[in-house]
């Protein structure tokens, strides 16, 4: 898969740096992403999205339901007519989003997680399209720790990093104290990246 | 003015036009805002004339606000730092400590330069604007800001931001000040390139509006019978000069007519060209690179080496018929240029542009950027080093173009045929996406053959495009975040693309071997940890 007279690191170098390597850095403390112990996040998240679907649907539901009325109500013989399609098509819509609202969180949430390694924070997600994203400590602007009505009622809290450019990468649905732990190792190590950098640099 | 420069002062009166122009800016943010507005006047003003007063009512505002804001704008220049003062209902003020700032940007109109004046840009780190702007200062305190940055920069964190440097220092000084100006700093200047002239006529022909400007002309002239309403006469005086033969004289008339309106666009491209490029020269003087052009209103461009994240190197098919491409070296925060050409949000950090040079030079260049971490690196299209990525492309992306063609193709037959005749427009739409799938697999095969990747210990460049070519190249090191995606056809095939996020955009490398993708995004994630250089 290299490319001709391009030096194919992947295959010896990655096991025995070589001359790239780093002192600070031992050959077995290079990341590697695949052998990794992914934490799951907090098992409340899945009634969490539940809940938060289903209040959509719900507002769809009533609005559904004032039109149903309204169509009833008004008298029309010909508008009654039109509307019956319509309406069964959106009440079919709103059963089959109530369905999809309760099982889809119990697909997605078992199949995303995070993990926090010395050097960076990795979360990965998605069923179908699957994605692994990785942001190293020594590359993080900020963070931010945040939760709405609906996760504070579950007792949860969202953490946010920040790396420089576009884009924040969040770690959803994770426990209050869990986040604020994290946020508080992410901080600790931002520091120490900080602190070694301006240590070796100088 | 520069006598005690600790005390509060203000900008020349010039400034004026400058604090106007950034409110027509501020005011036409987005063209969609623009136009709304314009075609909401027109409305009003079709209903009842006399709101035609408003617009030179609206001039008038405009001005004021202009002279309003120069009023207010006060700035101080202190031993370690600047303070600006602004704003007229909304105050601001701003302290930036000279370590911040990152680049000093100097532009000049053509005013400005017959009175000596220069309006400063001051980039900072971190935030993606530029935050100090001042319109119409001397010339001379632009040299006062820049000797006190560079003395900042150079007695405090000399030791990271030079590393690549230093070692070049001890071997350098037999290129040492080249330039015309120098003297104005102490630091080293390496002149690295100049545009001539030939290079600057081929921009100019390469311009890609030229093909719009030729769509929009011949619209025009249909739309308005432009064309016939002038020929007519002429046709006329021809037919009774060549009596009989008004055929070949028609179509004489009519080449010729077209023709003239093309090398008028030709003319009036390649007159921008020089407006915009007029003595392009590119040097590099200590960490910073620097390029100066323009013809009227002169434009300096500086950013700090060790901010440049990323090297984009393109070519459009003309300019590939000219053998130039065009190199862009893109800051941390910086707006890709599509989006800052149209957006023109102002006071963004400044890509640093070479708008056409030969390949050697753009070598020469990434050598000079990335140091010897980049060897090995290519940043030029046509390299044989690229690796391809997987065919499996192909069929995806036609696809993709197929359906998004037929979904396009069936809301517009909806919306004339209308829902009676929904059979009629499935079978319609079925037989178009069919219809659709040679060309849709050509543009994706195409896609697919541009697409390519070249990576080393320590850097990766991609390249991809579709009728031009562009390559992305950047350092593992400079690298923001990474990110390993699969589609479920990707993940039966054991393939991923490859995101890897930079502080001035995204680059992916899609359709690549899982493993490989993994490995690079393990290597990336190891140079980015062990690495004790600054990115920024």
């Amino acid at each position: 898969m290299g490319s001709p007279g391009i030096p194919d690191f992947t295959k010896a170098e990655t096991h025995n740096p070589g001359p790239f390597a780093n002192p600070e850095v031992r050959p077995g403390s290079l990341p590697r992403a695949a052998t990794l112990d992914w934490q799951p996040l907090h098992p409340r998240y899945a009634k969490r999205l539940q809940a938060g679907a289903l209040i959509r649907i719900g507002v769809l539901a009533a609005v559904v339901a004032a039109a149903h009325v309204t169509v009833l109500l008004a008298g029309f013989e010909t508008l009654s007519r039109i509307a019956v399609w319509p309406l069964r098509i959106l009440w079919a819509l709103c059963a089959l989003g109530g369905a999809w609202a309760v099982v889809k969180p119990l697909i997605v949430v078992p199949r995303c997680g995070y993990a926090v390694r010395e050097k960076d924070i990795l979360y990965r997600s998605g069923v179908l399209w699957r994605a692994v994203r990785v942001v190293p400590f020594s590359r993080v602007q900020h963070t931010r720790t945040d939760s709405g009505v609906l996760d504070r009622r579950f007792g949860l809290a969202n953490l946010t990093v920040f790396p420089a450019g576009a884009g924040g990468h969040k770690i959803p649905g994770l426990g209050t104290d869990t986040a604020e732990n994290l946020r508080a190792y992410v901080s600790e190590r931002i520091e120490a990246e900080k602190l070694e950098a301006a240590d070796t640099g100088s | 003015m520069m006598a005690n420069p600790a005390t509060w002062q203000r900008t020349s009166p010039f400034a004026i036009v400058f604090f106007v122009g950034k409110t027509i800016k501020t005011l036409g943010q987005s063209f969609a805002q623009l136009l709304v507005t314009f075609g909401a006047l027109a409305v009003l003003i079709r209903r009842n004339p006399y709101l035609f007063l408003l617009i030179p009512l609206g001039i008038l505002a405009i001005i004021a606000t202009g002279v309003l804001q120069y009023l207010f704008f006060r700035f101080a220049v202190q031993e370690d730092r600047i303070l600006i003062r602004q704003g007229v209902l909304k105050k601001t003020s701003l302290d930036l400590p000279f370590e911040r700032i990152q680049g000093i940007n100097v532009e000049r109109s053509l005013v400005d330069r017959m009175l000596g004046l220069v309006t400063v840009s001051l980039d900072t780190a971190g935030s993606g604007a530029a935050e100090g702007q001042l319109p119409c200062v001397d010339a001379a305190l632009a040299d006062l800001l820049r000797t006190r940055v560079s003395a900042k920069h150079g007695s405090g964190d000399e030791g990271d931001a030079r590393d690549e440097d230093a070692e070049e220092a001890s071997t350098g000084s037999a290129r040492r000040a080249v330039g015309g100006r120098s003297g104005r700093t102490g630091e080293r200047r390496e002149a690295i390139l100049t545009l001539t002239t030939g290079d600057i006529v081929r921009i100019g022909l390469a311009n890609h509006n030229l093909v719009l400007v030729g769509a929009v002309l011949a619209l025009l002239g249909q739309s308005l019978d432009f064309a016939a309403d002038i020929l007519a006469p002429a046709v006329e005086s021809a037919e009774t000069a060549f009596a009989g033969a008004d055929d070949l004289a028609q179509t004489l008339l009519v080449t010729g007519f077209i023709a003239t309106l093309l090398a008028i666009a030709l003319g009036l491209m390649i007159g921008a060209a020089v407006l915009r490029h007029h003595n392009f020269t590119l040097w590099r003087e200590g960490t910073t690179f620097r390029s100066r052009a323009g013809l009227l209103t002169q434009k300096e461009v500086v950013v700090e080496a060790a901010k440049i994240q990323q090297i984009s190197v393109s070519q459009s098919p003309l300019m590939r018929l000219f053998r130039r491409y065009r190199l862009q070296a893109l800051p941390a925060a910086a707006m890709p240029a599509q989006a800052r050409d149209a957006g023109g949000l102002p006071g963004l950090a400044e890509v640093l542009e070479v708008p056409a040079l030969k390949d050697s030079r753009a070598e020469g260049i990434r050598t000079r950027v990335f140091g010897r971490e980049g060897d090995g690196l290519t940043v030029l299209p046509g390299s044989r080093g690229f690796a391809r990525i997987s065919a499996h492309f192909i069929p995806v992306l036609t696809l993709r173009i197929s359906l998004v063609s037929a979904l396009i193709g069936a809301v517009i037959l909806l919306a004339i045929v209308g829902s009676e005749r929904a059979l009629g427009v499935a079978v319609a739409v079925v037989i178009w996406w069919f219809c659709s799938l040679p060309p849709a697999a050509l543009i994706s095969w195409l896609k697919w053959h541009r697409h390519g990747y070249v990576y080393t210990g320590e850097g990766l460049a991609n390249r991809g495009g579709f009728l031009g070519r562009k390559v992305d190249s950047f350092l593992f090191r400079k690298v923001q975040s990474v990110a390993v995606r699969q589609s479920p056809l990707q993940r039966r095939k054991g393939l991923a693309t490859l995101h890897a996020h930079l502080a001035c955009g995204k680059v992916s490398v899609p359709f690549i071997n899982h493993g490989m993708a993994c490995r690079l995004r393990d290597r990336i994630l190891y140079r980015v940890e062990s690495s004790r250089l600054r990115w920024l």
